[in-house]
């Protein structure tokens, strides 16, 4: 996922989530009509049929990950395998053993998780601080993040790699720091969109009791700030968990790799390409993905709609 | 005034916790990896007391990296000076070279493909002049010198290269390898297989691979065939501007090839070096344009006696002494900027490689390479083995000038135009514009 | 309350500040110098002045791939937009599993650009062999409608989640009133309903159009640029510039064909938020 750059409105979140689930008026005056039954009938089967085809490439790496390597060639991915070409589970075995991929996994998870932390509980702060101090320092800042969120990696893909490479920020343990860097502009946009929206009269009132601006920004704010932190959460996580050329060009190849680096791997590091290996750890690193997804998904949504019409 | 104080200890604090906490964790999980990388971390922080570098070599051949890796370890072992291996992906190593350089802990051993390669990197190769590796040589021909005189690099593996033959499967075809001796005998031999392709059950060639991990065994070994050619008939060993007297014959070959293979020409383009090994080792195919680095998957399935290496004729030349293709485009260089202790290390790691009796044995058996050091084990590769009784019996092999095409970026033109000619999406004047018009363009490119 | 927050500036704003630095602020000044610049490596750096932009203005490569690249944006921009526009305006039907759909829909945008770029490589070149076509690696039109077809499935279910939070938040009451006014469907969803969503259009818009115009992994993975470059793209076109050409001379180049693309992106969404942000009205 390339980052992803937001607007301005003046709609807030909680209205647009609470439009989600509540249904409109125009439906049920839809809802009247006697043909829209049918119409609807045939939608939902029309429709049915495209989403099958949503979810066949999946089907089909799943299917060919079972194959044997010499099974697989452009004109039979779409064959079932049979009892001669059926492998089992040994795709998954070769790939996760040569490659080492658990231990790519857990870098990728490691790097995910830290990163994403790391970005949220900092530019949450910054964003605050910016929406509640009227200075330069806020105003450099803010500018400077919604500069940063258009700006292509190719363009920095160089001097960042050198730079992380001098400062020695090339391991999994702290390219979280490179991420929070290169990733701040997003979640810092989308923070102080949604703070500066918020009633400040709490803010106040909690001074008022005597709390310090940074138990204030804990115990008050955070808690506020939930929906916008789940959604920039998530935007953030499917932008590192699935980034390839930062990780590639920053972190020391000679001890790491993430996910989407191994998969590049496949073709060719060790005298050939590898499609049955590969594909089965396509299907690895896809399946927690999508139940992932499954188990967040009113999360997932609202945190996309957030994203998209806040900021 | 207090709470700007407490503000200022905090943001210390909080600073430094980012940024040693990650530190701390770095160091502990850089031991951690140290260990596994290098077999053992004890005898690493001995040597490192000693002052000892440590090795890191960026290998250009994938198809030797387990070998590699595992010659890696022992030297650790026996040495305890850390050396790790890196493989670049066939077709990516510049890539990974440039990256890679420009890190502070840079490869201290990597290689260039001959003089067009050596001019970039020039500036970061080690004079070799005093090296121990280099006194080692068998010959003066395979140091790569600086336009100063320097020794930038030098070659550790000679190769041959020629079409590997299945013997059983020919003389099932009815003919024997004696009955090719020329571009119009294999054609001959070739077109026949293909007419009986169903009665036989297998296809002459294997698929010519052009996916552009695999494309370099056409667009830049078999472009060696018109090249050598030409370079032969002017008395140069490298040009600005080539001519292409002998693209016909390229063109003769290459079509003998796709029309005479495993499969459909529009599928060449997703085929891959390994799938023609694959059908070779099936023995669905009799012919497959290789090298004697193939040795040891081939020798897996094969005895000796069922393999042998023709000379790719195309029908140029004095064909009945024509040998294979022999020679090197594999040369090492030691990176200049490393630390003195990783390039005294590195040297030491060389000279181990081709002198020491394990080294040796694994470049000779488990890679199958034959080095051109005077300390070389024979090597059991039966190719490396046919060349030579090739040279004796008054065969000339056909030298590797693949090594002056002026850029990487030339041979991925040629491939591409290759690939669409194969397809039927191109024509072959786009594949003479890619191997003419293209030298120009990209040799001055390289050299302003 | 402000004059305590501000004093808390080194906790709130600094480390954000330092990997903000590091991270974007450092290397994106050094970029535009080193442009400016030969060097194979950042030791042995030479200043040679703008030499390297006449260079990428006279590269046909990059001016392919920036044909290509506008030109897959533009398709892409509107297959993406109309699809999931109209996927979104089934959705809210209240049709039976719509809670489903948004979920298939929805779900390719988890895996990774690479990931997809493979996934897709594999089902195209099956069907097209089937067909007895050329493969993706030989044909740019089929590489340019594999990439279109590789990203809408990508990001159609994204962009339709954002309509459907459009659909919903426009008035019921406009709808009816333009019913009463004897308005017909196509001119309710011309007339009132675009207009009305035309914020959720501007950032879809918006997203698609950066997405497509920064598009690498997808396109380095489904056809690497082949054949022979027709179907490169311009952060491919760089990336291989500067790390697929040897010479110290193409970095130099590289980097300036990057800042040229950067200003690409700045102008091309500058003029597109104007466009649509003009035609928003107040709801």
């Amino acid at each position: 996922m390339e980052k992803i750059d937001e607007n301005i409105t003046e709609d807030t979140i909680e209205d647009v989530v609470i439009a989600l689930q509540k249904p409109s008026l125009e439906q049920k005056a839809l809802k009247k009509s006697k043909n829209t039954a049918m119409v609807n009938n045939i939608i939902t089967a029309v429709l049915g049929i495209v989403a099958l085809f949503y979810v066949y490439p999946i089907f089909m790496i799943i299917i060919n990950s079972l194959k044997q390597e010499s099974a697989i060639s452009t004109n039979t991915a779409f064959n079932l395998p049979t009892a001669a070409t059926f492998a089992g589970l040994a795709n998954y075995v070769h790939g996760v053993t040569q490659m080492d991929f658990l231990s790519s996994f857990g870098y990728s998870l490691f790097i995910t998780i830290s990163s994403v932390v790391l970005i949220i509980l900092c530019c949450s702060m910054c964003a605050w601080y910016i929406s509640r101090v009227d200075s330069v320092l806020s105003k450099v800042m803010y500018y400077l993040c919604i500069f940063s969120m258009v700006v292509p990696f190719q363009m920095v893909m160089f001097t960042l790699a050198k730079t992380a490479d001098t400062l020695k920020l090339n391991t999994p343990f702290n390219i979280c720091i490179i991420y929070l860097g290169f990733g701040a502009g997003l979640a810092v946009f989308m923070f102080t969109g949604f703070m500066k929206s918020m009633p400040i009269e709490v803010e106040e009132a909690a001074m008022i009791d005597g709390y310090s601006p940074l138990q204030m920004f804990f115990k008050v704010v955070m808690p506020i700030t939930k929906p916008t932190t789940i959604s920039t959460a998530i935007l953030e996580t499917m932008w590192v968990w699935n980034d390839y050329l930062l990780p590639t060009l920053v972190l020391d190849i000679k001890k790491y790799r993430t996910i989407p680096m191994d998969i590049q791997y496949f073709r060719g590091s060790y005298g050939s390409v590898q499609m049955a290996p590969m594909m089965a750890c396509i299907v690895i690193t896809i399946i927690p993905v999508i139940l992932l997804y499954l188990f967040c998904q009113k999360y997932i949504i609202e945190g996309v709609v957030a994203g998209a019409v806040k900021g | 005034m207090k709470k700007k104080l407490i503000s200022i200890l905090m943001s210390t604090a909080m600073i430094s916790s980012i940024l040693t906490g990650c530190g701390s964790s770095t160091s502990a999980s850089g031991t951690a990896a140290a260990n596994t990388e290098a077999g053992n971390a004890s005898e690493t922080s001995e040597t490192a007391d000693a002052g000892a570098g440590k090795v890191y070599y960026l290998n250009f051949k994938p198809e030797a990296d387990e070998a590699w890796q595992k010659l890696a370890k022992e030297y650790t072992e026996e040495t305890g000076v850390p050396v790790t291996v890196v493989t670049a992906a066939s077709g990516e190593y510049e890539t990974t070279l440039q990256s890679e350089m420009a890190k502070s802990d840079a490869p201290t051993l990597f290689q260039v493909n001959g003089p067009v390669g050596l001019k970039n990197w020039a500036d970061y190769c080690y004079d070799l002049s005093d090296s121990e590796i280099y006194k080692n040589l068998t010959s003066e021909d395979y140091a790569l010198k600086n336009e100063d005189g320097g020794v930038a690099g030098v070659a550790y593996v000679i190769e041959s290269y020629g079409i590997i033959t299945n013997k059983a499967l020919l003389e099932k075809a009815g003919y024997s390898t004696d009955d090719i001796k020329s571009f119009a005998d294999l054609k001959k031999v070739a077109e026949d297989i293909t007419a009986r392709k169903d009665e036989l059950g297998f296809a002459a060639f294997a698929s010519t691979g052009m996916d552009s991990s695999s494309d370099w065994r056409f667009k830049t070994h078999l472009a060696n065939l018109p090249i050598y050619f030409e370079y032969q008939d002017d008395g140069i060993t490298s040009t600005e501007a080539i001519k292409g007297t002998y693209l016909d014959n390229y063109k003769n070959i290459f079509d003998l090839y796709i029309n005479n293979s495993t499969c459909e020409p529009k599928e060449l383009s997703a085929k891959t070096a390994d799938d023609a090994r694959n059908e070779f080792l099936d023995g669905k195919a009799v012919f497959y344009q290789n090298g004697s680095w193939e040795y040891s998957s081939l020798s897996e399935k094969y005895s000796d006696d069922e393999l042998a290496m023709l000379p790719i004729y195309i029908g140029v030349g004095d064909e009945a002494k024509q040998g294979l293709c022999t020679g090197t485009e594999n040369y090492w260089c030691v990176n200049a900027e490393a630390s003195e202790d990783d390039i005294n290390a590195t040297l030491a790691f060389m000279n181990w490689c081709v002198t020491s009796d394990a080294g040796t044995k694994s470049m000779a058996n488990d890679m199958g390479f034959t080095i051109p050091f005077k300390t070389a084990q024979e090597s059991p590769n039966v190719f490396v083995q046919q060349d030579q009784a090739n040279t004796e019996a008054g065969l000339t092999p056909v030298s590797w000038n693949f090594t002056t095409m002026p850029s990487e970026e030339w041979k991925n033109n040629l491939g591409s135009a290759l690939t669409a000619y194969a397809a039927g999406t191109g024509s072959w004047d786009d594949v003479k514009a890619a191997f003419v018009d293209n030298w120009a363009t990209e040799y001055s490119l390289a050299n302003e | 309350m402000e004059k305590s927050v501000r004093r808390y500036w080194p906790i709130f704003v600094l480390p954000t500040l330092i990997a903000f630095t590091i991270g974007f602020l450092w290397p994106f000044v050094w970029g535009i110098y080193l442009s400016f610049c030969k060097f194979q490596t950042v030791n042995k750096v030479k200043f040679i002045g703008a030499s390297n932009y006449l260079r990428v203005f006279s590269d046909n490569s990059f001016i392919h791939a920036f044909g290509f690249t506008a030109l897959f944006t533009v398709v892409s921009t509107l297959t993406i937009n109309i699809l999931a526009f109209f996927i979104a305006m089934l959705l809210t039907r209240r049709i039976k599993g719509t809670n489903i759909f948004r979920t298939v829909f929805f779900m390719p945008n988890l895996i990774g650009g690479i990931v997809l770029g493979y996934i897709w490589q594999i089902l195209l070149d099956c069907l097209l062999s089937m067909w007895g076509k050329p493969l993706l690696a030989l044909d740019a039109k089929a590489g340019f409608m594999g990439l279109l077809i590789l990203m809408s499935w990508q990001q159609i279910g994204y962009m339709m989640i954002i309509y459907i939070a459009g659909l919903q938040n426009v008035s019921p009451d406009l709808v009816e009133a333009a019913e009463i006014d004897g308005a017909t469907p196509w001119q309710i969803l011309t007339k009132v309903k675009i207009p009305m969503v035309m914020p959720s259009i501007t950032i879809c818009t918006f997203l698609t159009l950066t997405n497509s115009f920064k598009l690498f992994d997808q396109n380095l993975s489904l056809t690497g640029g082949e054949p022979a470059k027709a179907s490169q793209m311009l952060a491919l076109n760089i990336y291989e510039t500067y790390y697929g050409r040897s010479g110290a001379q193409w970095k130099g180049i590289g980097q300036a064909k990057a800042v040229v693309f950067f200003l690409l992106v700045v102008v091309i969404s500058l003029i597109q938020l104007r466009a649509t942000r003009s035609k928003e009205v107040q709801a």
